[in-house]
This record gives C-alpha cells, sequence and structure tokens, in this order.
C-alpha cells in the first residue's frame, strides 16, 4: 500500500445515457451540490470522496463518463479495470430505460466478470412526469441480477445511500476474494500479495 | 429573691462579652441606679461595684482612644476648610465651560447647516450649466451633424450623435419645456432624423466597402458603429466580412487539396496542413483586430467576435472533415476495424500497418484544434477578465459559462470527438494487431537473454500510448493508456503463461486462461510454423524456452516502467497539463490510469514466480532427481578400506556437482541475473529437500557418517559459491542430520542436546533424530528408545 491513508480503494464507473443525470448523481456525493444547468459532460470525468464505513476508511475513485455517443470508444476503456459500475437511466425517460440492454451488453463485452452493477432510476423529484414505473425497473434488474435504487441528485434522495451501500458490498466482495486466494492459490514460501490489495494498490 | 437573681445574672452574662469598639463610649452602664438602691446585701454590692469598677476602666480606654484621634480628624477639618473655596472655584468653572459648549454646538450647528445650503446650491449650479452646456451641446450637435453630414464626414457625424445619445434623456425633455420648447423640438427631430440618416449611410457604406473588399473603408465604418450604439450589429456585420475572407481562403485550400499529388511529402497530413492553415487565418484574424474591437468597442466584446467567426470556422471544418472522411475511407476502415475486434468475427483482418498514416493524421488535426481552441479560450478570457475587473462574481460565472458553451458545442469540439472517437477503436486495432504479429514473428538469437518479442511488443505499446499523448487529448491519451493495460494484462500476458507452458512437456496444468482468441490463434499459428515443435527434444532445449520467457517478463516490468517513466518525463505530456488541458482532473485521470498500468508490472512478477517454480517442479526436478537417486546406490555402511577408496574415487558428490555446475552454468548464460538468482533459489530448496528424503532411505555406520558428512560439505561448499545468498540455512536440517550420523555413541547426542545445544539451534525434532539415529547400522535401538531428548 502507498502512503496514502486509506483500507480500501475502489473504482466505480457511471454509464447510461446522455443527460440521465451521472455527473448530478457524482457532484452530489462528493460535493454536496446540484448544479443546475449542468453541461453535457466531456470524455470521462474524475472525482475522489473517502468515507469511513465501519471504522474503515474507503477511498472511492468515481469515474463520471459522458453519455453521448462519441465519446463511447473513450469511456469503454475505463469498464474494464472498475470495480463497479453504476447503470443510470432518467425515470422520466421510457428512452433511456429501453437502451439499458445495449449497456448490459457494453457491460459484458467489455467489464471484468467480478464487476458489481447497480441500476439507478435517476430524477424521482419529477414523479409526475414518471414514465418507467418502479415495478418495471425491478422486474427488470432482478431478471439481471442487478442491485436497484431510485434516486434523486435534486432532492439529494439515497444519493448517500447508493454510494455507500454499493461500498459495504464492495468491502465484503473484497474479504470474499482475499478469503478464497488465500486458500486456493497460495504460493510455497511466498506470502503472495493479496488480490484486492493489488487491484486496489494506487502504487 | 429569685427574679431578682435572675434579673442579676443576665448582666453579668452580657458583661462577659466586651463592647464593640468605638460603640462603647455611647452605651449606659448595664447596672441601673434603681437595681443598686434596691441591693441589700453587701456581697452583693460588691459584686456590682466591681462591675461598676469594671466598666469604668472600660470606658476610660475607650475614651483615651477617641482622645487620640482628635489631632487626625482635626488636621483632616482643617484640610476640608481650606478645600471649600476651591471647590466653589470648580463649580464656576464647570457652568462657565457648559455654557461655551453648548454656544460652539449652536454655531456649529448653524454653520453647518449654512454649509449643506450651499453645497446644494452648488451642486444646482453644477447641473444647471450642466443642462446648459447639454442645451448648447444639442444645438451645436444639430448643426454639427448637417454640416458633417454634407461633407460626408461621417466620424464627426458620428461623433455627435454621439454626444447626443449620451446625453440625459430628461434633460431634453426639460430643454422641450422651457421656453424655447418648439425650436428644440423642432432641431431634435433633425437630430433624430440626422441620426436615422446617419446609421443608413454607415450601413450602406459598409456594405458597400466590404463588397468590394475595402478594408480601410471597412475599418473605418466598424469604427463609427459604436459611436451609434450599435455595437452587435457593428460585430455582427463585420465578422460577416471576416467570415467571408476566412470561407474564401478555406476554399481556395480545399481546393488545392484535392489537386495534391499523392507522392507530395505532406499529402500524408494533406488534411492536418488544410485545418491547420484554416485555423492559423483565423488567430492571425483575431490577433489583428483585437485591438480596434478593444478600443472602439471596449473589453468583453471580443467574444461576440469570435462567436461570429466560430460559425464559420465550423462550415468550413465540417468541409474539411467531409472531405477527409470521403478521401481517406474513415468511417470505412473504422467499420471494418470494428467488425475484426469482435470476438469470434469471421471478416478478413486488415493490416495494422495500413492505419499507421491515417491514425497519425487523425491524432495530428486533433492536436492542431486543440491548440487552436486553446488560443480562443486565452484570448476570448483575458478579454472577459478587463472588461468584468469591476463586475460580480456571477456576471464572471455567467461570462464563463458562455465561452465553455462555446467552445465545448461548437461543431468543431463535437467533430473532432467524434474521430477521436473513432481513432481510439483504430488505434485500439492497430495495437493489438501488431502486437500479435510481433508474438508470431518471434525470433531468437542465440547468446542474447531474451527474443525479438517483448521489444518489439513494448515497441509498438509506446508508440500508440506515445500517438495518443501526440493528439492532446488527455481523455484519448488516458483511454490508450487503459487498451495498453488491458492488452497487457490480458492478451499479451496469456502469451506468456502459454509460453511458459510449453516449456514443461510433463504439465498437467489445465489452460485456466480464458479463452482469448488472439493468444490461442498465436499458438496455434506459432505451432504450425514448427515454432515450438521441440517437444521430445532433452528437457534442458524446452526448459530453455521456458527460461527466454521469464527473462521476457523481467524485461516487461522494466519496459512498463520505462514507459510510465518516458510518459512523466516527455515535454509533450508536461506542456499537456501545464496548459491544464481537460480541467483540473486531467493531471489526477493520468496517474491514476498510468498506476493502473504500472500494476501490469506487478501481475507479471507474479506469472514469473508462478512460472519459475513451475520450472523447478516439472523441468529441474526430473532432471536433478535420478542425480539424487544415485546416491542410494553407494554405500554408507563402508569399512576403513572402502573408505580410503571412496577418498581415492569418490561415488557420487563430484559428479553430482559436476552435472549441477553444468546446469548452472547453463542458467547462468541464459538468464538475466535476477531470474538466476530466484531460479538457483529454487534449486537449492529443491537439492536440500531430495537430499534428504534419499538420507532417511539409506543406512549408515560410523565411517559411512562420517564419508556422509564429508559430502554434505563439498556440496555446500559449492552451491556457496554459485549463489548468491547463504545456502546455510536451507541445509541447516542436512547438516545437523550428517551430525548425528557421525556420532560416536547413542549417548554422545546428549551433548549437543538441549542445555548442551550452544549455539545450535535444532530443526530436527526429537522424533526426527531419533529417526535419524536409527538409520546408523550400529546403534541399538533400545539405546535410542533409551534416551531422553
Amino acid at each position: 500500500m502507498s502512503m496514502e491513508d486509506y483500507d480500501f480503494l475502489f473504482k466505480i464507473v457511471l454509464i447510461g445515457n446522455a443527460g440521465v443525470g451521472k455527473t448530478c448523481l457524482v457532484r452530489r456525493f462528493t460535493q454536496g451540490l446540484f448544479p443546475p444547468g449542468q453541461g453535457a459532460t466531456i470524455g470521462v470525468d474524475f472525482m475522489i470522496k473517502t468515507v469511513e464505513i465501519n471504522g474503515e476508511k474507503v477511498k472511492l475513485q468515481i469515474w463520471d463518463t459522458a453519455g453521448q455517443e462519441r465519446f463511447r470508444s473513450i469511456t469503454q476503456s475505463y469498464y474494464r479495470s472498475a470495480n463497479a459500475l453504476i447503470l443510470t437511466y432518467d425515470i422520466t425517460c421510457e428512452e433511456s430505460f429501453r437502451c439499458l440492454p445495449e449497456w448490459l451488453r457494453e457491460i459484458e463485452q467489455y467489464a471484468s466478470n467480478k464487476v458489481i452493477t447497480v441500476l439507478v432510476g435517476n430524477k424521482i423529484d419529477l414523479a409526475e412526469r414518471r414514465e418507467v414505473s418502479q415495478q418495471r425497473a425491478e422486474e427488470f434488474s432482478e431478471a439481471q441480477d442487478m442491485y436497484y435504487l431510485e434516486t434523486s441528485a435534486k432532492e439529494s434522495d439515497n444519493v448517500e445511500k447508493l454510494f455507500l451501500d454499493l461500498a459495504c458490498r464492495l468491502i465484503s466482495e473484497a474479504r470474499q476474494n482475499t478469503l478464497v486466494n488465500n486458500v486456493s492459490s497460495p504460493l510455497p514460501g511466498e506470502g503472495k500479495s493479496i488480490s484486492y490489495l493489488t487491484c486496489c494498490n494506487f502504487n | 429573691m429569685g427574679t431578682k437573681m435572675a434579673d442579676f445574672g443576665s448582666p453579668q452574662k452580657l458583661s462577659g462579652v466586651p463592647p464593640p469598639e468605638g460603640m462603647g463610649g455611647g452605651r449606659c452602664s448595664e447596672i441601673s441606679t434603681e437595681l443598686i438602691r434596691s441591693l441589700t446585701e453587701l456581697q452583693e454590692l460588691e459584686a456590682v461595684y466591681e462591675r461598676l469598677c469594671g466598666e469604668e476602666k472600660v470606658v476610660e480606654r475607650e475614651l483615651d482612644a477617641l482622645l487620640e484621634q482628635q489631632n487626625t480628624i482635626e488636621s483632616k477639618v482643617v484640610t476640608l476648610h481650606r478645600m471649600g473655596p476651591n471647590l466653589q472655584l470648580i463649580e464656576g468653572d464647570a457652568k462657565q465651560l457648559a455654557g461655551m459648549i453648548t454656544f460652539t454646538c449652536n454655531l456649529a450647528e448653524n454653520v453647518s447647516s449654512k454649509v449643506r445650503q450651499l453645497d446644494l446650491a452648488k451642486n444646482r449650479l453644477y447641473q444647471a450649466i450642466q443642462r446648459a452646456d447639454d442645451i448648447l451641446d444639442l444645438k451645436f450637435c444639430m448643426d454639427g451633424v448637417q454640416t458633417a453630414l454634407r461633407n460626408e464626414d461621417y466620424e464627426q457625424a458620428a461623433a455627435h450623435i454621439h454626444r447626443y445619445l449620451c446625453l440625459d434623456k430628461s434633460v431634453i425633455e426639460l430643454s422641450r419645456q422651457g421656453k424655447e420648447g418648439s425650436m428644440i423640438d423642432a432641431n431634435l427631430k433633425l437630430l433624430q432624423e440626422a441620426e436615422q440618416r446617419l446609421k443608413a449611410i454607415v450601413t450602406e457604406k459598409f456594405a458597400i466597402a466590404t463588397k468590394e473588399g475595402d478594408l480601410p473603408q471597412v475599418e473605418r465604418f466598424f469604427k463609427i458603429f459604436p459611436l451609434l450604439g450599435l455595437h452587435e450589429e457593428g460585430l455582427s456585420k463585420f465578422s460577416e466580412y471576416l467570415c467571408k475572407q476566412v470561407a474564401s481562403k478555406a476554399e481556395e485550400n480545399l481546393l488545392l487539396v484535392l489537386g495534391t499529388d499523392m507522392s507530395d511529402r505532406r499529402a500524408a497530413v494533406i488534411f492536418a496542413d488544410t485545418l491547420t492553415l484554416l485555423f492559423e487565418g483565423i488567430a492571425r484574424i483575431v490577433e489583428t483586430h483585437q485591438p480596434i474591437v478593444e478600443t472602439y468597442y471596449g473589453p468583453g466584446r471580443l467574444y461576440t467576435l469570435i462567436k461570429y467567426l466560430q460559425v464559420e470556422c465550423d462550415r468550413q471544418v465540417e468541409k474539411v472533415v467531409d472531405k477527409f472522411i470521403k478521401q481517406r475511407d474513415y468511417h470505412q476502415q473504422f467499420r471494418h476495424v470494428q467488425n475484426s475486434l469482435m470476438r469470434n468475427s469471421t471478416t478478413e483482418k486488415r493490416e495494422p500497418r495500413e492505419l499507421d498514416p491515417i491514425l497519425t493524421e487523425v491524432t495530428l488535426m486533433n492536436a492542431r484544434s486543440e491548440l487552436y481552441l486553446r488560443f480562443l479560450r486565452k484570448r476570448i478570457s483575458s478579454d472577459f477578465e478587463v472588461g468584468d475587473s469591476m463586475a460580480s462574481e456571477e456576471v464572471k460565472q455567467e461570462h464563463q459559462k458562455c465561452l465553455d458553451k462555446l467552445l465545448n458545442n461548437c461543431l468543431l469540439s463535437c467533430t473532432m470527438q467524434e474521430l477521436i472517437g473513432f481513432y481510439i477503436t483504430m488505434e485500439e486495432y492497430f495495437m493489438r494487431e501488431t502486437v500479435n504479429k510481433a508474438v508470431a514473428l518471434d525470433t531468437y538469437e542465440k547468446g542474447q537473454l531474451t527474443s525479438s518479442m517483448v521489444d518489439d511488443v513494448f515497441y509498438i505499446v509506446k508508440k500508440c500510448i506515445g500517438r495518443a499523448l501526440s493528439s492532446s487529448s488527455i481523455d484519448c491519451l488516458c483511454a490508450m493508456i487503459n487498451l495498453a493495460t488491458t492488452e497487457l494484462e490480458s492478451d499479451f500476458r496469456d502469451v506468456l503463461c502459454n509460453k511458459l507452458r510449453m516449456g514443461f512437456p510433463a504439465t498437467t496444468l489445465q489452460d485456466i486462461q480464458r479463452g482469448v482468441t488472439s493468444a490461442v490463434n498465436i499458438m496455434h499459428s506459432s505451432l504450425q510454423q514448427g515454432k515450438f515443435d521441440t517437444k521430445g527434444i532433452e528437457s534442458t532445449d524446452e526448459a530453455k524456452l521456458s527460461f527466454l520467457v521469464g527473462s521476457h517478463i523481467e524485461l516487461c516490468q522494466n519496459n512498463i516502467s520505462i514507459i510510465k517513466k518516458v510518459l512523466l518525463g516527455s515535454s509533450d505530456c508536461t506542456k499537456l497539463f501545464s496548459q491544464g488541458i481537460g480541467g483540473e482532473q486531467a493531471q489526477a485521470k493520468f496517474d491514476s490510469c498510468l498506476s493502473d498500468l504500472a500494476a501490469v508490472s506487478s501481475k507479471f512478477r507474479d506469472l514469473l514466480q508462478e512460472g519459475l517454480t513451475e520450472l523447478n517442479s516439472t523441468a529441474i526436478k526430473p532432471q536433478v532427481q535420478p542425480w539424487i537417486n544415485t546416491f542410494l546406490s553407494v554405500s554408507h555402511n563402508i569399512e576403513e578400506e572402502e573408505f580410503n577408496d571412496y577418498e581415492a574415487n569418490d561415488p557420487w558428490v563430484q559428479q553430482f556437482i559436476l552435472n549441477l555446475e553444468q546446469q548452472m552454468a547453463e542458467f547462468k548464460a541464459s538468464l538475466s541475473p535476477v531470474i538466476y538468482d530466484s531460479l538457483t533459489g529454487l534449486m537449492t530448496s529443491l537439492i536440500a529437500v531430495e537430499l534428504e528424503r534419499v538420507v532417511l532411505k539409506s543406512t549408515f555406520n560410523r565411517l559411512g557418517g562420517l564419508q556422509f558428512d564429508k559430502e554434505l560439505r563439498s556440496l555446500i561448499a559449492y552451491l556457496t559459491t554459485v549463489t548468491t545468498w547463504t545456502i546455510r540455512d536451507k541445509f541447516a536440517r542436512l547438516s545437523q542430520m550428517a551430525t548425528i550420523l557421525n556420532l560416536e555413541r547413542v549417548t554422545e547426542i546428549l551433548d549437543y542436546w538441549g542445555a548442551n545445544s550452544g549455539p545450535l539451534t535444532w530443526r530436527l525434532t526429537p522424533a526426527e533424530v531419533r529417526q535419524v539415529l536409527a538409520l546408523r547400522m550400529d546403534f541399538r535401538s533400545e539405546d535410542i528408545k533409551r534416551l531422553r531428548l
């Protein structure tokens, strides 16, 4: 581990159609802001927030990707090293929900098979304009074996919960991995570096 | 009598308390005259008398004390008397002072109110003068405009109109209500007419000048617009003129491009050059006209001008890029590559080298665009900065937002982002295919520690990342670093893994690798080429292949750190960051991606360790084991004569050392020092374990034990010379076994055991000690059993 003061480091990548509120979710979580009139993200934005969970410092590296098609080849290159993906759609936009299978195909193709994917329906503050029912989304996420959450970056609903729950799951996953690794593939006489540490190692 | 006694008793009690000082003088005796009169008994009288005497003494003491104070009191009284007149004086003075203050105060108030009145009067006077001036100006303007217009002195006329426009409208209104109202009204009408006329004339003249391309006239009228309050119109009309210039120049350039000979030196980057010319043209326009705009339109107006210019720029960029896409078959090439990248695709693979020129050209195009956009950003922000020096934070932010919007949403940005998006996919293809090729064409020259492959692969990776860097786009660079990480970590790692395994014919390890088609393909193709057709050849040759891969991995680690260093130290990179491209997170993004790439290095290290362990157990062990096994065929149950014979004709250890020497020499020649070290480390451990195994299968007598001790010593001595670290520790158990086998009697062990062990730390358990003792044919098992360890 480097000099930096943390117990875990995870990479979280936000993906989903343009304009569903990925940047706002990240801003709300990392800076507590909801900047109105947010322009489209260009390429990839990068934020860091360290949280404490059960006394352990967890550093979250959050990659906020551009939703527009022309940035796809840039954003795809980040999938593989991600520990978790937050697949976001807009509950007031049927189209953004309909595109989800396409996103799942991308995940299948580029992401690591150990990646944790969370489905997020954003903008629940605009309930009167809802086009995708919660039930529909829940059924979809269940079928795809994804964790599902509805959020509002504007009202700050479920935003903390989204990231903190995710961090918890990542921690337990990492713990399990070390356990498996220690049991199955110890090198004789060698203290093998623990896999989650290597993947989290920041230098 | 009882009551008397009671009356008498109480004062007596009281008298016990001495009267408080200073109060005693003012108090009568407790014993009244009546009480004395009523007393009849002598005894009582005496008692009362005594008490009275006591009281008297007290009173006397008090009196004395009071008399003593008399002097002080008197002197105080005298002082007070003296102060009396002074106090009266002070009172008088104070009253006088109060009077004066009140007076001054009134005076001051009077004065200030007069000043206020004066001030007001002065202001009114000024206003009156101003108004008179304004009215005079108005008249002057009215006259002046007419004359100037007649003389076609539009600057003068515009100056008059400007003056009129600057006048306070209320003044004009007031003037109309005055005595000369009707006259002013008429004049005002004339003035307004003149204003309209002037506007029409200027617009018309400007249009003519524009048409004729008469720059001095264009600039002349451009300067007049702001005087007439037509800033926006002036800028829009002027930029129209500039845009026309840009367009005609760009068209010329594009025609030139289409006529360019393919053999031209710049043919491969002709579209990047065309864009460069376009950008340079616009930059020059901005450069030359910025001073006029600043002087005549004021700061903060450059944004408007550039906004108009950018529209034309976008139009021209679109044309150039369209031609680029058509002529270079860009989309077609992209689609082809995309299809080839799909796993299990059947499309015929395109020669990656063919992509080389177009990739270079696209990155160059993007670099030029970034440079141009950076230029605009710098110019506009500094212009805003001057204009907003007094503005509120909100206005500044609003302006910043406008600027961001202009530069981020312009067609140029979007087009370039699109091109770069395609570029990344194609560059990924280029990297992957070229790496595959390098792996397939791997050649190994004798006497070298590595083959061409690793150098080639890293040359390619460096080239691709370097090209992405040359695009000046941080996101593009980061994406390529990510993809390089992926390539090295999965596909290339698989190649190395497979090569490692190829070295071990005995391997039964299942291929745990994910089915990465490319790696498998290479393996197949290399097998078909007979490249690895080494099965059946002696294991050393096969092992050599693995050594090679081992050195490769080490080389890879070195290469990765070199890439990292080169990237971090490259001037392009530092330049990119110093210019703050991609916002403040650019550096953080880059660092994070790069550290992922560096982490591949440690994964290779794991792979290397894994490989060496395997190599040791599957290639070296089968070879070393028989050498060690011959130990079993050498009897260690020997007589003096045989022992002496062994001295002359060594039965085992010399040959073993010779074999090892040969093996080690081979290692040393074909391995890098680091890998040689780790491999010899693993091998010595193996020897120790194996030798221990055979020793426990043999039997010894006293001389045999001595023989073994000698053999072990020469082996250790040899191994010490060929390994860099101490191997004594690895042979500690064997040495202790030799010690045991060398004992005279069973009980002698106690001289070395427990409290007598001294500096020796036993690595053998008591059970093992007994086991080793039992190897000595001449030791009785009862003696061994009886031992207390």
